[in-house]
């Protein structure tokens, strides 16, 4: 019973923490959701109006079409971090002169805020004075053209986001791979595995955990993806890169529909939760089932 | 001796007399006393106008009051992001918030602004001796209430005006070529037809010749709402298309069948000026907010353009930003043949009188420090080289200050034009459901730049989108 009570009271300022910063906003946010609610409307009052917001969305094609191209983007983004952060996390495992000098290079992309990636990206990617036009030009005779192309502009969101996260995939899966005890390696090598199979029967079941982890937080950051973006294309041209994060935020701000706002942030919430429980369910559930059985 | 005991009971008096009378130094000190070691916080756009506050303004108000001013300059988007968060909350971080003046009306709306001149009449003593409300320019009336009070301080104020390379209408060579081609004289545009013809002759000359060259600007972004103003701001009015073609004495209707304009003929027949324009602007003009348009232009590589006046000074003058010094002219927009008329009969406007103030929310915690700071540059002393440092006036008496003169002349005419014709000039219509139309109807609006809808069609959605926006929002019946 004692230990109960200091148990909580060390929990307590967490707690406190979570309620206030993390659950009373949310709560917030829910009871906002079934209101319409625009301040800068002729009435600026908050008028209770049911389930009225989450239906409006159903409808809404700028909503879906924003959902449709976050998805996309999510995952043309998190897969191939995850691919190129393992590689580049093998490359890193192995002795080479300058190692602990490349480690540190790659990873100072992590530490540019993303308003700044979103503007260099800009800088770099503008005709006329950006030098990846510039090379493009010159060397395939290639136009790039953000403001017009939209396939160019949803791939350079994804290359930007690739450029900036995969560092964070890298550091994640190297203190992963360097915590693997020696022994499994060695005995699959005596009974004959060749890479491939040492990979997926060996290495992989062992760092799923932490690809797992990389993949959820990858995940959760690429449905909210904003600023980046917004300083690239501003979610142009046209709505091609509108993605869902950059959408809620036209609508709260610009648009002052704070109503709507909210119920499409909590949907957007429903929506991560159930994919990374899918995903939850697809890597590891099903096989600890198997592991069971 | 009777004189040296004179001159000593002389000193002795003059010395009691220091000692006992409190030194009087100027109004801003003894104002600042009081609230010395004060810190305000004042959030607005990275601009050239805000700049100047934010560096020269600012450490010269501290040096004088003590009081010590941070000014956070950011993108258009963040600063309206922070402010509103602000004022909405009532958190009270920012004791002054810029205030362009499109959204001024949706913050009257909302009592987020103190008045200031109520303010300064209830407490004289903050009032300075120098600064006086009369002495703003008209454009200080779009910051006002119906009573005439003041709610923000004038702080920037510029037309956007056809800036045109002297070099190259000057050039006698270009000049035989376009003659040739056209059978007219090379001067600047004064209707839609002569800007498109020059535009077309200049990007053929430059593709001709092998040179970075197009004929005109283009603020045609495919995702960013810059290219949505230069449409219904700059170029729709110069066919007689006002305040975004949308009725507001006619139950806010923006479709030609319920009585608008922003599907008319005048609207369609700009739109499709305006597209043609684009198609033969430099390349980055689809990817152009305001700020690129400004450098595309100093970069020499448009003839001519429609051009934000606050960058107007440093494109003519600044050598290290800027290849066109010295070659740059100023003239008013090209428009339809009779609408210069319709406007210098005072119906309509045929362009964008931009601008904005330095607001106080009612939720500051400093109102009377602020209010302190806010005379200080509002006071006719600060004007001229906040004037010739960046391009705006909202002081009457700044245009006949000799270093001004100096500069209209560096300018062609830039601030003369603001003083004689900026009346036919003005700012956006008093819409409070500004951001919020602008944002139903951009969407629609970017189909149009990228070709998914026609011109036509595109501009009857936009009408619905608006009027539909309109009856959410509770403005129309």
């Amino acid at each position: 019973m004692r230990s109960n009570t200091v148990g909580w009271l060390m929990l307590a300022p967490t707690i406190a923490i979570l309620g206030i910063f993390g659950i009373i906003p949310f709560i917030y946010v829910l009871y906002v959701a079934f209101h319409q609610w625009n301040p800068f409307g002729a009435s600026p009052d908050m008028i209770y109006n049911g389930a009225n917001n989450f239906r409006r969305l159903v409808f809404d094609a700028e909503f879906l079409t924003s959902i449709a191209f976050t998805m996309k983007f999510a995952f043309f983004a998190v897969l191939s971090e995850i691919a190129l952060g393992y590689l580049l996390a093998q490359l890193f495992m192995k002795e080479f002169p300058g190692r602990g000098f490349f480690r540190t290079i790659h990873t100072l992309p992590l530490i540019v805020a993303p308003i700044v990636v979103g503007s260099v990206w800009r800088l770099m990617t503008t005709p006329s004075i950006g030098i990846i036009p510039y090379l493009l030009r010159n060397w395939f005779g290639y136009d790039l053209n953000i403001g017009r192309d939209a396939t160019t502009a949803f791939t350079l969101t994804v290359i930007m986001d690739i450029w900036h996260w995969t560092p964070l995939v890298t550091l994640t899966l190297l203190a992963a791979l360097l915590a693997l005890p020696k022994e499994p390696f060695e005995q699959a090598q005596i009974d004959g595995a060749n890479r491939r199979q040492i990979f997926w029967h060996v290495t992989l079941p062992m760092i799923r955990p932490a690809i797992l982890a990389t993949v959820f937080i990858r995940l959760m950051d690429a449905l909210r993806t904003v600023d980046e973006v917004w300083m690239l294309t501003s979610g142009g041209p046209g709505a091609a890169t509108r993605y869902v994060g950059l959408h809620i935020w036209k609508i709260v701000f610009p648009k002052t529909d704070y109503g709507y706002g909210a119920a499409i942030s909590v949907i957007v919430l429903y929506l991560t939760l159930v994919m990374c429980w899918l995903l939850y369910v697809a890597l590891v559930a099903r096989r600890e089932r198997k592991r069971t059985f | 001796m009777i004189r040296k005991s004179g001159i000593g009971i002389a000193a002795l008096a003059i010395g009691v007399l220091t000692s006992v009378i409190p030194a009087r130094a100027d109004f801003w000190s003894d104002a600042g006393a009081k609230y010395k070691g004060v810190v305000l916080h004042g959030v607005t756009e990275s601009t050239p106008p805000s700049n100047y506050i934010k560096d020269v303004l600012a450490p010269e108000f501290e040096k004088k009051t003590g009081i010590k001013v941070q000014i956070e300059t950011t993108s258009w988007d963040q600063m309206y992001d922070k402010a509103i968060k602000d004022m909405e909350a009532k958190t009270g971080i920012y004791d002054m918030v810029y205030i362009e003046q499109d959204i001024i009306y949706a913050y009257l709306a909302r009592s987020f602004l103190t008045d200031i001149s109520k303010s300064l009449k209830d407490d004289p003593s903050l009032k300075a001796p120098e600064f006086d409300e009369t002495h703003f320019t008209t454009f200080a009336n779009y910051f006002k209430n119906a009573d005439g009070d003041l709610f923000g301080i004038p702080m920037e104020a510029f037309i956007k005006v056809y800036l045109y390379r002297t070099d190259l209408f000057n050039d006698p060579k270009i000049q035989e070529a376009f003659k040739k081609e056209t059978g007219k004289d090379l001067v600047p545009a004064k209707t839609h037809e002569e800007y498109t013809q020059i535009a077309e002759f200049f990007t053929k000359y430059g593709k001709d010749n092998g040179m970075e060259l197009w004929g005109t600007t283009a603020q045609a972004h495919t995702g960013h709402a810059a290219s949505w103003y230069e449409f219904f701001e700059s170029i729709a009015p110069t066919f007689g298309v006002y305040n975004w073609g949308i009725d507001a004495n006619n139950n806010y209707a923006a479709s030609v069948e319920n009585g608008g304009q922003m599907n008319g003929d005048k609207a369609k027949a700009a739109i499709k000026y305006w597209l043609h324009l684009r198609d033969i602007a430099p390349p980055e003009s689809a990817a152009s907010t305001w700020t690129e348009v400004g450098t595309t232009f100093a970069a020499g590589r448009v003839a001519q353009g429609l051009v934000y006046g606050e960058n107007a000074a440093w494109i003519a003058s600044d050598a290290e930003k800027s290849k066109v010094v010295g070659n740059v002219g100023v003239a008013l927009p090209p428009t339809e043949p009779d609408v210069l008329k319709e406007v210098e009969g005072g119906k309509g406007y045929l362009g964008y009188y931009d601008g904005g103030a330095f607001g106080l929310p009612v939720t500051s915690k400093n109102k009377e420090a602020t209010l302190l700071f806010l005379q200080f540059i509002g006071q006719d002393s600060v004007q001229p080289d906040w004037a010739i440092a960046a391009p705006r006036i909202t002081n009457t008496a700044t245009y006949d200050d000799p270093k001004v003169l100096d500069m209209d002349k560096k300018l062609n005419g830039y601030y003369t034009m603001l003083k004689d014709q900026g009346k036919l000039f003005a700012g956006a219509p008093p819409f409070p459901f500004h951001a919020q139309v602008r944002e139903a109807t951009a969407p629609i609006f970017y189909k149009i730049l990228l070709g998914e809808v026609g011109p036509d069609e595109g501009l009857d959605q936009m009408a619905a989108a608006a009027e539909a926006e309109l009856k959410n929002l509770g403005y129309r019946k």
